[in-house]
């Protein structure tokens, strides 16, 4: 399970991405700090990232909306964008790269317009 | 002496017959497939089929139909039998797997216990023969191979004959001339006159034979292909939870015997509550603006099991 959270300008250009995986590491055959590929190879647990039921897991997002640069000496931070757009995805990826035909499958598609007020000081 | 040789001629005559007999009887129960024909053969549905079409629709879309094959598009299952084979029998060193010659049902049943668990009633022959489909499949896409493979799944007669009973000290062996169901009564079908009830048709456990506990220590060499059950049992019930695997895959989903998980809409929509705030502000240190969002995703899992879990 993957949860993938972008930013991207009006016009499409991405400036922000991050991702959290949800999945049990399974060990390989039961033993070390290894984890199992196949499932002939799986028979224990090293870690687990799963979404336990009847819970809610909650994960938090700091965008930055601007590029850093120096002048005269001085930090400046420059807006990107007065108006971006926010996608959260949660897509199930048993297996693969997300871009492989029929592996990846979309579960959840939110978007959320944001704004950043011009003026003032 | 002649009262002796009698006794043993008189012995020999009622022991023989019942040794005959029992060796007739174990003949018979333990009378294996020899190919894969005879093993689907074996637990050929067909007859259910024309009376419970809507049940058979259902289950044909689900990948029940294609156990060892997998989904209609990729065949991935096919190809991870490949793939245990050849980097796990053929690499570990003590498996007696050197060639695809040396595997018989005992190594396949890592993946057989429960993508094909009637292959317990198969010779190795049959083995062999799932053995060169799939690597005909999986190497060269051979049609044939694809039909083949496609003709071996978890039909009927497994869930509702073979399955239906898991304590065989406290409820008996499953039947052959029964199909298991919710309730006792007769069946319009010669081969199986009988409806029997399985105690937990409607329970997890029923699923949870398959969709297991983790590593299947009764094998040789115990693999994990599925801790379903386990995430149910020890994750779910404690959260009180109380759906039982059939409730949400069959019943509230609308699926019916079209069991579906992660590509189905059906069940995805049942399965996640996801909310999301956002907010953009700006932070001041000093004459620096600071342009930022937050953006706060709380993701609440529905399902009675781990999301992802196998």
């Amino acid at each position: 399970m993957v949860l993938d959270v972008t930013a991207k300008t009006t016009d499409g250009k991405e400036f922000y991405r991050n991702q959290v995986i949800y999945m049990p590491t399974p060990q390989q055959m039961g033993r070390g700090d290894k984890m199992g590929r196949g499932p002939y190879e799986k028979s224990g647990m090293i870690h687990d990232s799963s979404l336990p039921p009847l819970r809610t897991t909650q994960e938090k997002f700091e965008i930055p909306v601007y590029v850093e640069s120096t002048k005269d000496g001085k930090t400046v931070r420059t807006i990107i964008a007065n108006d971006f757009v926010v996608d959260v995805e949660i897509s199930y990826l048993p297996y693969g790269k997300k871009e492989d035909p029929g592996n990846n499958q979309k579960w959840v598609s939110i978007s959320k317009k944001l704004s950043i007020e011009k003026g003032g000081k | 002496m002649k009262l002796l040789k009698k006794s043993f001629v008189l012995l020999g005559l009622t022991v023989v017959p019942l040794l005959l007999s029992g060796t007739r009887i174990q003949a018979e129960e333990i009378k294996k497939a020899k190919t894969i024909a005879e093993l689907v053969a074996m637990y050929d549905s067909s007859s259910c089929h024309e009376c419970h079409p809507e049940a058979h629709e259902q289950w044909q879309k689900s990948l029940h139909a294609r156990s060892i094959f997998g989904p209609e598009n990729t065949g991935r299952t096919a190809a991870t039998f490949k793939t245990t084979i050849e980097n796990g029998l053929k690499e570990w060193p003590y498996s007696g797997v050197k060639k695809n010659e040396d595997i018989g049902v005992r190594h396949l049943r890592l993946c057989s216990k429960c993508h094909l668990p009637q292959l317990e009633e198969a010779e190795d022959s049959v083995a062999q023969e799932i053995v060169k489909n799939v690597y005909a499949f999986v190497d060269e896409g051979d049609e044939k191979a694809k039909k083949t493979l496609q003709s071996l799944n978890i039909d009927c007669l497994i869930c509702h004959g073979r399955n239906a009973i898991v304590h065989k000290w406290t409820d008996g062996t499953p039947q052959k001339d029964a199909v298991y169901g919710t309730t006792d009564g007769k069946h319009d079908d010669p081969d199986r006159p009988l409806i029997k009830q399985s105690k937990i048709m409607k329970e997890s456990i029923l699923c949870g034979q398959c969709h297991g506990m983790g590593p299947n220590f009764e094998l040789e060499n115990p693999t994990q292909c599925a801790t379903l059950y386990a995430g149910h049992l020890l994750t779910y019930i404690p959260e009180g939870g109380g759906e039982t695997c059939q409730n949400c895959h069959m019943e509230k989903s609308g699926l019916g015997h079209n069991m579906q998980s992660y590509r189905s809409k059906e069940m995805t929509n049942m399965a996640l509550d996801v909310e999301v705030e956002a907010k953009a502000y700006q932070w001041r240190d000093g004459t620096i603006m600071t342009p930022a969002a937050t953006v706060i995703v709380d993701i609440k899992n529905k399902a009675g099991h781990p999301i992802p879990d196998g």
